[in-house]
């Protein structure tokens, strides 16, 4: 049975102090890039972005990355990358400090993927990792910068978070 | 007994006393607040100051012994319309509780005519007299109301509040209980000071963060904080409620100026600029942040008043310091606030976490 842990109302603090730890870690945020990860890491990294929007009234570019094509759990010619059609990003990352966003980090297995995905597609001067919960069982040396909520789980438990956008409502729930 | 509520300017409320029967004078206050009546006239911050309730039958909601915010009330006096007896429990009714504090008090004043006088005119100094002649007025007008408010209402001796969490210590500036009761909430195991602990007295107490309380009067009257402020917040998590909020903003260059149309209120909404969520918290200050000043600080704005645009909450851009300028702790009031208490242990956590990172930031 699915156990709500962590209501609408926290989920919504959680970002806004992910906001503020963004602002106070990086002394001027012109040059950052949010980059969500499909597909909740989206939203997640909108929302970061209209709270910064309203804090410093400075507009930063939000982008969308498709891991996909770079999941290790591909087959050999699935994962070839020359099959890739689009450009992963439609934005310039070069020397940016890109801030990468996700719903949940676990084994850590997507967020490479997804700095493999950035890696072609540019060379950023920095890669933070902005995460709304961090569930543990780390499998590769990967580590958040900005948590929203650590919740301890045992890997038999599932994590689903729910957001607005496509969800109908804010929650993370276990089970 | 026919007793007067004597303002500055000449104005004369007649009335008919209750309470105390000695005369008293202070800084007359329109307070809005519909409930927790008991938490308005303990509160430290009603120090030097004359309560003036414009809700009628006030003490309705009842008096409720767990609510007292300070072991002696300091309130200068209070003025109602009306009075009743409790509709909730079979507490003591206002006007007996009143009297036991031995706190001054006049009832059947024209409360809204009163509140009206006072938001055209300004806050001003006022007086509970039995005569309303000339020399009662040139009194008046001619009292200087003392500035140093908060070393009459700040705890003379440190005192802990032991628990097992987090070390945090709290500058009394006239601290409400229900900030302690707060901090209990969440394990924190604090110490009190005397507001005019020197930063090194502070810094042998190793704090994981400091809180610089609530309190009456004007932020200005008291440098030695605003030093000490200037030398700890390099060091440690800061959160400033209220006065102590003030006092940051002038440890760091901002101005403060007096707000035309003081919050005194137990909710009125407050908007977090972030995200655009709507609170309704409690307020009671009569400063503000100067808006002009604010641009070109180091500090963002995180909450400003719906009503009025006044900031309510602020932020510092790379060092861990908050502050907010309503009541997070409530009492009276909504318990909407309660999150900034959170989010300062959210702050200190996270400067923790820093340190053990080492270098791992920029």
């Amino acid at each position: 049975m699915a156990k709500e842990i962590i209501d609408g109302q926290t989920m919504t603090r959680a970002l806004t102090r992910i906001t503020y730890e963004i602002i106070e870690r990086n002394k001027g945020i012109e040059d950052l890039v949010l980059v969500g990860i499909k597909t909740r890491g989206v939203f997640v990294a909108h929302r970061i972005e209209s709270r910064l929007k309203q804090l410093e009234n400075i507009s930063i570019p939000v982008a969308e990355l498709d891991i996909t094509p770079y999941r290790d759990d591909k087959t050999h010619e699935e994962k070839d990358i020359s099959n890739v059609k689009t450009q992963p990003l439609d934005i310039d990352i070069n020397n940016k400090h890109i801030i990468l966003t996700d719903d949940v980090l676990y084994t850590g297995r997507t967020i490479r993927a997804a700095m493999d995905a950035l890696m072609s597609a540019g060379r950023p001067k920095k890669i933070s990792l902005a995460v709304l919960v961090d569930r543990g069982h780390r499998e590769l040396p990967i580590r958040a910068d900005f948590v929203g909520k650590n919740i301890p789980t045992s890997q038999k438990e599932k994590i689903k978070v729910s957001m607005k956008e496509i969800d109908g409502e804010d929650k993370i729930e276990i089970e | 007994m026919k007793r007067y509520l004597i303002l500055e300017d000449g104005t004369v409320f007649p009335g008919e006393g209750f309470g105390s029967s000695i005369i008293t004078t202070g800084q007359l206050v329109i307070s809005n607040n519909r409930t927790g009546i008991e938490q308005s006239v303990t509160d430290p911050n009603a120090e030097g100051q004359i309560i003036a309730f414009t809700i009628p039958s006030v003490g309705s909601s009842g008096i409720n012994r767990d609510f007292y915010e300070s072991i002696n009330s300091q309130c200068k006096g209070v003025v109602i319309g009306s009075s009743s007896i409790s509709t909730v429990d079979n507490s003591v009714s206002f006007e007996d509780w009143i009297t036991s504090l031995r706190i001054p008090g006049i009832k059947n004043v024209d409360i809204r005519a009163l509140s009206r006088h006072i938001a055209e005119h300004g806050e001003m100094k006022a007086s509970i007299m039995d005569t309303h002649d000339e020399h009662a007025i040139d009194q008046i007008k001619a009292l200087v109301l003392p500035p140093d408010l908060v070393k009459r209402v700040s705890t003379r001796q440190s005192y802990p509040n032991p628990n097992m969490g987090r070390k945090i210590v709290i500058v009394d500036l006239g601290l409400k209980y229900s900030i302690l009761r707060q901090l209990s909430y969440r394990d924190c195991n604090s110490v009190i000071v005397n507001y005019n602990s020197t930063a090194k007295e502070i810094e042998n107490l190793h704090p994981d963060g400091i809180i610089y309380s609530n309190g009456p009067g004007n932020p200005q009257d008291l440098p030695n904080v605003i030093k000490s402020i200037q030398v700890l917040q390099k060091k440690y998590p800061i959160l400033g409620i209220g006065l102590g909020n003030l006092l940051i903003a002038l440890a760091n260059d901002c101005q403060i100026e007096k707000l035309t149309t003081p919050h005194h209120e137990s909710s009125l909404a407050v908007k977090e600029v972030a995200s655009g969520k709507i609170d309704f918290v409690n307020h009671n200050h009569s400063y503000t942040l100067d808006q002009k000043y604010i641009g070109s600080s180091d500090f963002i704005v995180t909450n400003i008043c719906v009503a009025d645009g006044t900031i309510e909450g602020i932020r510092h851009e790379y060092l861990p310091i908050m502050g907010v300028l309503f009541e997070p702790e409530a009492a009276p009031g909504p318990t909407d606030g309660y999150y900034v208490f959170d989010e300062f242990i959210d702050l200190i956590d996270s400067v923790k976490q820093q340190e053990g990172a080492g270098s791992q930031w920029n």
